[in-house]
């Protein structure tokens, strides 16, 4: 380790020194040390949730199949790239502070923020839809829709869809009285190819079925299945959106220093840790994004197995 | 050289301490200070210690008799559970780290705080709303799953205030977390010159460990708590097996952290050990390099066991193989450091101070402790003792025999640092003796009672049980004096003790150089370090120290 | 102690990097639309989470500076990673050998 010295006597404190402190070398350092050791912690904590999902994924594929392919891999995809240019925009803040360029400083970091808010809207649009669809993993809590009310699915509609979006279709909203977690036919039909195809765990011969070697396939079975899918779902990314929330907050307060004129070559590190942080966040959506938008998605596009 | 008399003027002229600096409330509620955080955390945790063990002497008031008639079932099961996790979380994880690593670990390695002192406070406050939430629990209803809060009980049938303890535990995990980032960051960028990792005490070592699981552990705890919360809420999710959940992934989560917790827990009290072993041996401590390397074995090998807590959940037997295999290959690292005290005491100069009494008791304990793990560890006896007494026993020789002890070791031995003042040495060494009856009076039994067949959590027993109850309920009052006793005889050297004599055991420690207790920048100026650690004598400079005392100059290389 | 040289790759360093990753986003969207499992069960996963994990070492070396990080950093991150590694491994030492004879 270098050789800090400490004279009390004659201690000029730089700008952002903090006491303990004997140079801001030692200070920078500790303070992306922290950051990664923080990093690592934060790991660790969606770990738990990637294990779980391991777990229950590797249990019943084709129910998470099922369930991957009622999300909508387009807005997913348009997110991962919202946040991929988010991460652009911070990365190149993270440069300009350090060449202590004020307002290129404080446009990256409105951009970062904005983009991140977009992230945001998009996933509030995926839920609502969710809400709409009866896909909410929780009995009572999607739409009510009472009988006779169910009309043509009016969603968001682009320009340039995919297979899998078109394929995924016009969806009927059916009946939801009691706004209860809703499977679909379809969800039945993936179940039934992976039963042809041969290639069903041997939990899932169990846990689709109420008796397997006559193929009576059981829906409220199936349906306790995807709904885990689901429950997995909202918890990774709502605890993803939660860390998106805090990101924002601390670019604001990032903002506020910038503004006036905090950092500069020999004082950014808050600029670079933030930086950290904010591309952790990025980094578990380029995971969240392929393992639950994109799993089935090979079965809609006329694939079986083999 | 100043004549004699100025300098016995100067001698008696009332020192600025960190203590004396500034009395207003203010100024310790927010304080940067990591001696102040310290001390508020030992009060704090002194007071959940308490009621952990009112919980604990109603356990064995209720288990003197086989019929439940002190309390009913459902009040017992909460009974245990609050015991458990008030002495697990609000005091056995936090308190030495909390309070003697945050204390000396800027002292010893000659730093003026931690790397982040507002982080260090925002841990204790972090502790503080937790525990608040705990007892909230507590006091509207309490919690009865047990402290392991096992599900499909805790996420769908328990009608206590699971969530409100969950939450407060998931708190609780982030002081947790900040405090192992603090101390992590501390060791590798705040070391004052000269002294370099293996001149560090053990003490350093064993925390740099601990911190390693809280880091990479707590975490996994916490999102398993936060997962069975929502799932209580939502009344669905992955645990629940009537939709294809799997209880049994709870318990993975859950003991991926709670195993390397006891590491926590136990890293700590090993890392006192060392000092006081050596201390008070007079002799440099055996295998230094031994010793700081199994502390890190012990962080890392603890990650791969957690198995062992389910070997008869229904977890694969496979898995159960590899899993009881690990366990026996982690108990070695600890063997080490247990060969290396004995050979530390060899041929040393021993004194029978309070501080070594509880040494010498947690080596004693701990091997007990560590060997009835070793039995549980194989799974064929595992069948015949999991959920016995004999597991309570076990458990109990390392936390209290071990965890504890070192924990009263290290108050004792530090206390002329953090406070500057002298305990009564008579009243210490009867109540270490008294600790050391009560406790093997108490647990002992039990080891008995569990191989016999005596379930644990149960609040009625057969009757052929009752002897050794009974015995284990004695041992537990003894024990509770003994406990109480050092609260009195240290509070009263607080306000009424002599002041104790400067570097008393002449230890080379950077922690006994500096003034006592230290000045709130805890030297005067940056030592600069020469010496290796546990040095004695004329290799660490103190005699020259014994000269330049009064001047309270430090050797500045 | 810390020469921070991050701007070695300047601006057009970091759009490098950005285009990287939007290619990586498009390819693993498009791909996982091909059926993959003639290959072997769980290709389609595996390319996908390839895709993942060159998207993320994009991101961890060049956006968060690990490239010119000390060898502490290195550890840091390899730990993270090593950790999670140990859980998923471990966890799935139960579960996947459950089913085999007896037990």
């Amino acid at each position: 380790m270098a050789n800090h010295e400490d004279k009390h006597d004659d201690h000029y404190h730089q700008p952002g020194l903090q006491h303990q402190f004997d140079d801001m070398s030692q200070q920078m350092d500790s303070g992306t040390l922290g950051m990664w050791v923080f990093l690592a912690q934060e790991i660790m904590f969606f770990g738990g949730l990637f294990t779980a999902y391991l777990v229950m994924r590797t249990r019943y594929p084709m129910a998470f199949a099922a369930g991957s392919n009622h999300l909508d891999a387009f807005l997913g995809g348009l997110n991962t790239l919202v946040l991929i240019v988010s991460s652009l925009t911070m990365a190149l803040t993270v440069y300009f502070a350090q060449k202590g360029n004020r307002n290129m400083q404080i446009i990256l970091i409105v951009l970062t923020m904005i983009f991140g808010t977009m992230f945001l809207g998009i996933k509030g649009v995926e839920y609502t839809s969710k809400y709409e669809h009866g896909t909410v993993p929780v009995d009572g809590w999607n739409k009510v829709i009472k009988e006779g009310q169910h009309k043509e699915e009016t969603s968001l509609r682009l320009p340039f869809e995919t297979i899998a979006h078109a394929a995924g279709g016009a969806e009927h909203i059916h009946a939801n009285p009691r706004g209860d977690f809703r499977i679909e036919d379809k969800d039945i039909e993936l179940i039934k190819i992976a039963e042809k195809g041969g290639f069903l765990t041997k939990s899932e011969k169990i846990g689709y079925y109420s008796d397997y070697s006559k193929r009576e396939i059981s829906r409220e079975k199936i349906k306790g299945k995807i709904r885990i899918f689901f429950w997995l779902y909202f918890v990774m990314t709502g605890l993803h959106g939660l860390h998106m929330i805090v990101g924002l907050g601390i670019m604001l307060w990032l903002l506020y220093k910038a503004w006036q004129s905090t950092y500069s070559a020999e004082y950014y590190s808050p600029v670079e840790v933030a930086g950290l942080y904010w591309h952790f966040v990025d980094i578990v959506w380029i995971f969240l994004f392929p393992l639950l938008y994109l799993l089935g998605r090979h079965f809609l596009a006329g694939g079986g197995h083999g | 050289m100043e004549n004699s008399d100025a300098m016995q003027i100067a001698k008696e002229a009332p020192e600025v301490n960190y203590l004396n600096t500034d009395w207003s409330i203010k100024s310790w509620l927010l304080t940067k200070d990591h001696k102040r955080i310290a001390i508020m955390y030992l009060i704090s945790i002194s007071f959940f210690f308490l009621i952990g063990g009112l919980y604990a002497a109603t356990i064995r008031l209720e288990l003197l008799t086989p019929a439940s008639d002190l309390l009913e079932s459902g009040t017992y099961n909460k009974v245990f559970t609050q015991h458990g996790i008030i002495m697990v979380f609000l005091f056995l994880i936090p308190s030495i780290p909390a309070v003697l690593g945050n204390f000396l670990i800027p002292l010893m390695i000659g730093a003026k705080d931690l790397a982040f002192p507002r982080i260090n406070l925002l841990s204790l406050y972090i502790y503080w709303v937790a525990s608040l939430f705990v007892i909230f629990a507590l006091l509207t209803g309490g919690v009865d799953t047990g402290w392991t809060f096992y599900a499909p009980y805790s996420t769908t049938f328990s009608n206590s205030y699971v969530m409100a303890v969950g939450l407060g535990i998931f708190i609780n995990g982030f002081s947790g977390i900040l405090t192992g980032l603090n101390f992590i960051v501390t060791i590798h960028t705040m070391r004052a010159p000269g002294m370099t990792w293996f001149r560090m005490p053990l003490f350093v070592w064993a925390h740099y460990a601990t911190s390693l699981v809280m880091i990479l552990g707590t975490p996994v705890v916490a999102i398993t708590v936060l997962l069975v919360a929502i799932e209580r809420f939502t009344q669905t999710g992955i645990f629940d097996p009537a939709i294809g959940g799997d209880p049994i992934l709870f318990q993975h989560l859950f003991w991926f952290y709670s195993h390397p917790a006891v590491y926590i827990m136990i890293l700590p009290g090993m890392g006192i050990i060392s000092e006081l072993i050596s201390a008070f041996s007079r002799k440099k401590i055996f295998g230094y390099e031994f010793i700081a390397f199994s502390s890190l074995a012990i962080a890392v090998f603890g990650f791969l066991v957690w198995g062992h807590h389910m070997f008869v959940s229904g977890q694969s037997i496979y898995a159960g193989l590899v899993f009881s295999f690990l366990t026996m290959v982690v108990a070695i690292p600890s063997a080490i450091k247990v060969f290396n005290w004995t050979a530390t005491l060899y041929q040393g100069s021993i004194s029978y101070d309070t501080p070594m009494l509880y040494g010498l008791g947690f080596i004693g304990l701990f091997l007990i402790g560590g060997l009835t793990g070793l039995f549980l560890g194989s799974v064929g006896l595992t069948v015949h003792l999991t959920e016995t007494y004999f597991i309570v026993a076990h458990f109990h020789y390392v936390m209290v025999g071990g965890q504890l002890v070192a924990f009263l070791g290290g108050i004792h031995y530090w206390w002329a640092v953090m406070t500057g003042k002298k305990y009564s040495e008579f009243w210490g060494k009867i109540s270490a003796m008294l600790v050391f009856i009560g406790f093997n009076l108490t647990f002992f039994p039990q080891f008995i009672l569990g191989y016999q067949g005596m379930p644990r959590r149960y609040a009625a027993y057969p009757e052929e049980f009752q002897v050794l109850n009974i015995f284990s309920t004695l041992g537990a009052s003894v024990l509770a004096i003994g406990l109480i006793m050092p609260v009195f005889y240290l509070l009263h050297s607080l306000f009424w003790g002599e002041k104790a004599k400067h570097n008393q055991w002449q230890l080379s420690g950077l922690e006994w150089r500096t003034q006592q207790p230290p000045p709130t920048f805890n030297f005067d100026e940056t030592p600069v370090v020469t010496w290796e650690a546990y040095a004695f004598g004329e290799e660490a400079d103190l005699e020259i120290e014994e000269a330049e005392k009064e001047q309270k100059v430090l050797p500045t290389g | 102690m810390s020469e921070h040289e991050e701007e070695h790759i300047g601006i057009p360093g970091y759009i490098g990097v950005f285009l990287v990753l939007v290619v990586g986003t498009i390819g693993t969207y498009y791909v996982s639309l091909i059926d993959l499992e003639g290959f072997f069960a769980g290709a389609n996963t595996l390319v996908a989470l390839l895709i993942a994990f060159i998207k993320m070492s994009f991101v961890v070396l060049f956006f968060m500076h690990v490239r010119w990080g000390s060898k502490l950093i290195w550890l840091a991150v390899a730990s993270g990673f090593a950790w999670l590694l140990i859980l998923f491994a471990f966890t799935m030492s139960d579960y996947l050998t459950r089913s085999v004879t007896g037990r």
